[in-house]
């Protein structure tokens, strides 16, 4: 019943030992210490917790901006873990093809809280970085890790995947790379007088391919969840999982899943207030620490999973994960966010500039060419990690002024 | 594919009761080349590549009933023919459109009606001369009747371009080619594959991938023709190279050799060696069908080849109409003229063939899709343009392979998503849908940019200033 992206964090679960509060006399208290127990206590990132409340106190009783931004940054692991955690609570009282819709959409809400909020401070810049980072960080660092772990761990074994599912998360992707390529082509033919246009058309031209984005995820989930979904079954005959019954209720879960957006949205906030102020103190550009930081921080649990599957030789599931992830992030966050900002009449396009279309480009290309064949082996996890270490290199020594986070006011001919 | 045959003489009325081969040898125009009897006799033996067989689908069966009474034998012969070739297909509504444009010519209506009365004018005529090809290839056997079609299956594209050529609108030649591309590799192959794999949710839909690689390897290497002129042009603008126009023609002349060389061993691979890979599947089907699939002729050869002259003729005329009106239409309608060009033109010129590629999705034939739309796209690509490239040189025009940086990017692109939408060999809705949200991407990218209308006249060259 689950999709392969919601059976991600359970290898970081335990289960939780209930016996202690079998001597709790009153009934609502224990269901509520036992609701507590299975929420906070239920899974191996708990040490991270006390960080929420740190990075809290950090802003409020002003420590060092780089302080605030790196507790936040920790403290958002355990957050999102437990989201995606509630969130297949509640898939499995709804169903599994409302469960696959929730997945669909909310299976990234870090990333997409971190989008929203950029976008409403205006910071273009690192909205459009944050969002290449993740789509990037799911191609070539968790895929690529997961097949060069899984590879060594199972070198003897059968390697093969089913295309299909790959397939369908990988055109989606081209379709992406494609409405990218256009839109920076396009701008570099308006800056160049080549023809005649101003810079309204470029804003008509991304909004446009963004609803093509978007038709093409919903077609993708329709072919996903009612027509072909014999293809993306998961294997669950196998022994060790974890039990489709959920541990607590639906309300209590729902509770739960609205306290720790809240959480998410306020250390999100920090993250994005403090960017600059870490970036200079740390010496790093903010493009490296958009593309590159924060997306591994903010996928971090989805990359331990499908590394676990990985090395259980479920490659299915970590091929689901990733590619599920980066086709999440590249067709529904990136035109989602331009949608909204068109509501709210921000002046966000899909031009991502030239060097991040290249690496996003490259990437998806990459990825392509490599899963084609539909076999895999420790080296193509290796070349694909050795890709990421390079575009990260790239990021680490791209030096920009600290204006060019913010949008410039629209010009007539206007390309930044 | 049903073989139903329906077409007699008047001398033959009771024969119209056999519904069999022998109802053909008594055409009027005497015998075929080629033993046209029973099925097993000739096999595959009349060059029906997919191009023909995708077009047959428009046609209709020719009720003759009415013109056995008719008297006298020669009216009766020129009645059959013009039956057969104007009623002969459902598209024969369009056909008014003809005279109306030459009247609106000289009637001097608004020339943007003369535009999009020529356009219109000209769907029918390019499906008539498809079928006329095909008649005239039952006459002169397979290999000459693949050749035909290799060279006249876009006669439409063809004569636009060396029009426009001729009137030195290099940018609309170029918009058109690089337009007629992307439409057969995204539009007709997207819808097809779309529509065809909502109508067969639950069959498994196959094709054989080799006609798909071999036509992906051709389209790229015309991919990295354009790209080489692209680069080369940077690299003259950036100062790396110090040259002037006459190295990039030259270029552009031997990257238009070595395009026409490689169609030519694309034909020779198709038509000879490897015929076998193109075999269209048509012992598979024996229900009856309302495509008609007529292994005989149904006009002779000398009025077949008439009519084709004709034809030709008729849509050399409405061209000419279409490339002087092009301005004057993208004026009035307020959209830049690379868009008529690049999405219009060929979705006009197209339709017969892609509502073919559509109609044989839907009945699972997906080798036949893709031959109409990979074959198409590889033709235009393979040797409509480096043939205006040629002909440009012979007239003293200077032509060259540079299409603009958004065009080629374009081009690679859907080059790149078919040729990964094609390569498992398998096919299901999400893999139409996806090329045709590239094709609307693409769309909208040239209907947002407007180029100054000056330098569509530009005879000099195809060079634009950079």
């Amino acid at each position: 019943m689950a999709g392969a992206r919601s059976m991600s964090p359970w290898p970081s679960r335990k289960r939780s030992d209930l016996e202690m509060l079998v001597n709790a006399r009153s009934d609502t208290l224990r269901n509520f210490l036992a609701n507590l127990h299975e929420v906070l206590l239920g899974t191996k990132l708990f040490p991270l917790f006390p960080v929420v409340p740190l990075a809290i106190a950090a802003r409020c009783f002003r420590f060092g901006q780089a302080w605030v931004f790196s507790l936040s940054l920790i403290g958002l692991i355990p957050l999102a873990e437990r989201m995606s955690f509630l969130s297949e609570q509640i898939a499995s009282y709804a169903g599994p093809t409302v469960g696959g819709l929730l997945n669909a959409t909310c299976g990234n809400a870090p990333e997409l809280i971190i989008a929203l909020l950029a976008l409403h401070k205006d910071k273009i810049g690192v909205l459009k970085w944050s969002l290449l980072g993740s789509t990037i960080s799911n191609l070539l660092l968790v895929l690529g890790s997961s097949l060069f772990c899984g590879g060594l761990a199972n070198l003897n074994k059968e390697r093969q995947f089913d295309r299909k599912q790959a397939d369908a998360n990988l055109m989606l992707l081209l379709l992406a790379s494609l409405c990218h390529i256009l839109v920076l082509t396009y701008c570099y033919v308006v800056k160049n007088d080549i023809y005649m246009v101003d810079a309204i058309s470029t804003l008509e031209l991304s909004r446009t391919c963004s609803i093509a984005m978007l038709v093409a995820y919903i077609g993708c989930m329709f072919f996903q969840l009612m027509t072909h979904r014999q293809h993306f079954e998961s294997q669950e005959e196998d022994d060790d999982i974890v039990s489709d019954t959920p541990v607590i209720g639906f309300a209590s879960s729902f509770a739960w899943l609205v306290g720790m957006t809240m959480f998410v949205t306020i250390l999100s906030n920090y993250v994005i207030s403090t960017i600059e102020a870490a970036s200079e103190s740390w010496g790093m550009p903010i493009s490296f620490i958009s593309v590159i930081l924060l997306p591994i921080v903010g996928n971090a649990t989805e990359h331990a999973g499908a590394v676990i599957f990985a090395f259980k030789n479920k490659i299915d599931i970590t091929l689901g994960i990733s590619l599920g992830s980066s086709a999440q992030i590249s067709l529904f966050l990136v035109p989602l966010t331009t949608v909204v900002a068109w509501i709210k009449d921000i002046h966000m396009d899909l031009n991502f500039k030239l060097l991040e279309t290249g690496t996003l480009v490259l990437a998806i290309l990459i990825t392509t060419f490599t899963l084609q064949d539909g076999s895999w082996h420790y080296l193509k996890g290796l070349v694909l990690l050795l890709c990421y270490v390079v575009i990260a290199a790239v990021f680490f020594f791209y030096q920009t002024p600290l204006d060019h986070v913010y949008v410039a006011p629209v010009e007539v001919n206007g390309y930044r | 594919m049903s073989y139903i045959f329906v077409s007699c003489t008047a001398d033959n009325v009771a024969a119209m009761a056999s519904t069999g081969y022998e109802a053909a040898r008594r055409l009027e125009a005497g015998n075929p080349k080629g033993g046209g009897g029973s099925r097993t006799a000739h096999g595959h033996g009349h060059g029906r590549t997919a191009h023909n067989m995708s077009s047959s689908s428009l046609r209709k069966k020719s009720d003759l009933s009415l013109l056995s009474k008719v008297r006298c034998g020669l009216l009766r012969t020129i009645l059959t023919n013009l039956q057969e070739i104007f009623l002969g297909t459902k598209l024969f509504i369009l056909f008014p459109a003809v005279p109306l444009a030459i009247a609106a010519n000289y009637l001097h209506f608004g020339r943007a009606w003369l535009f999009a009365l020529s356009l219109l004018g000209l769907t029918p005529l390019a499906e008539r001369v498809s079928f006329l090809t095909e008649q005239i290839a039952y006459y002169t056997g397979p290999t000459v009747g693949g050749l035909l079609n290799a060279t006249c299956g876009n006669a439409t594209e063809l004569i636009i371009a060396l029009f426009a050529l001729h009137r030195g609108k290099i940018e609309v030649v170029k918009c058109s080619l690089v337009g007629s591309i992307l439409s057969n590799l995204l539009l007709v192959l997207g819808s097809s594959l779309f529509l065809g794999g909502i109508a067969n949710l639950h069959k498994e839909q196959s094709f054989d991938r080799k006609q798909a690689d071999v036509n992906t390897g051709l389209l790229l290497l015309g991919a990295l023709c354009h790209i080489l002129l692209l680069a080369f042009d940077h690299a003259v603008s950036s100062g790396e190279q110090a040259a002037d126009v006459a190295p990039r023609l030259w270029l552009s002349r031997a990257c238009s050799i070595v395009m026409l060389l490689a169609y030519v061993a694309y034909l020779f691979f198709q038509l000879k060696t490897h015929r076998q890979l193109y075999e269209s599947e048509e012992e598979e089907d024996d229900d009856n069908d309302d495509a008609v699939a007529q292994d005989e002729a149904v006009i002779g050869f000398p009025s077949a080849l008439a009519w084709l002259l004709g034809m030709t003729a008729v849509i050399a005329i409405l061209s000419e109409y279409v490339v002087a009106t092009i301005e004057a239409a993208s004026d009035s309608w307020g959209i830049s003229v690379s868009f008529i060009s690049i999405i219009l033109l060929p979705i006009v010129g197209n339709a017969a063939e892609h509502a073919g590629a559509i109609i044989f999705a839907f009945k699972n034939k997906l080798d036949i899709t893709l031959g109409v739309s990979l074959g198409s796209a590889t033709q235009i690509s393979m040797f409509v343009v480096p043939l205006s490239v040629i002909v440009a040189w012979i007239m003293g025009i200077k032509m060259d392979l540079d299409l603009e940086l958004l065009e080629t990017g374009s081009l690679i692109m859907a080059i790149l998503i078919t040729a990964f939408t094609l390569q498992d060999g398998t096919s299901h809705y999400l893999k139409g849908l996806v090329p045709l949200l590239c094709y609307l991407a693409i769309g909208a990218c040239f209907f947002v940019s407007k180029s100054p209308a000056n330098q569509i006249n530009d005879v000099n060259a195809g060079v634009l200033t950079t």
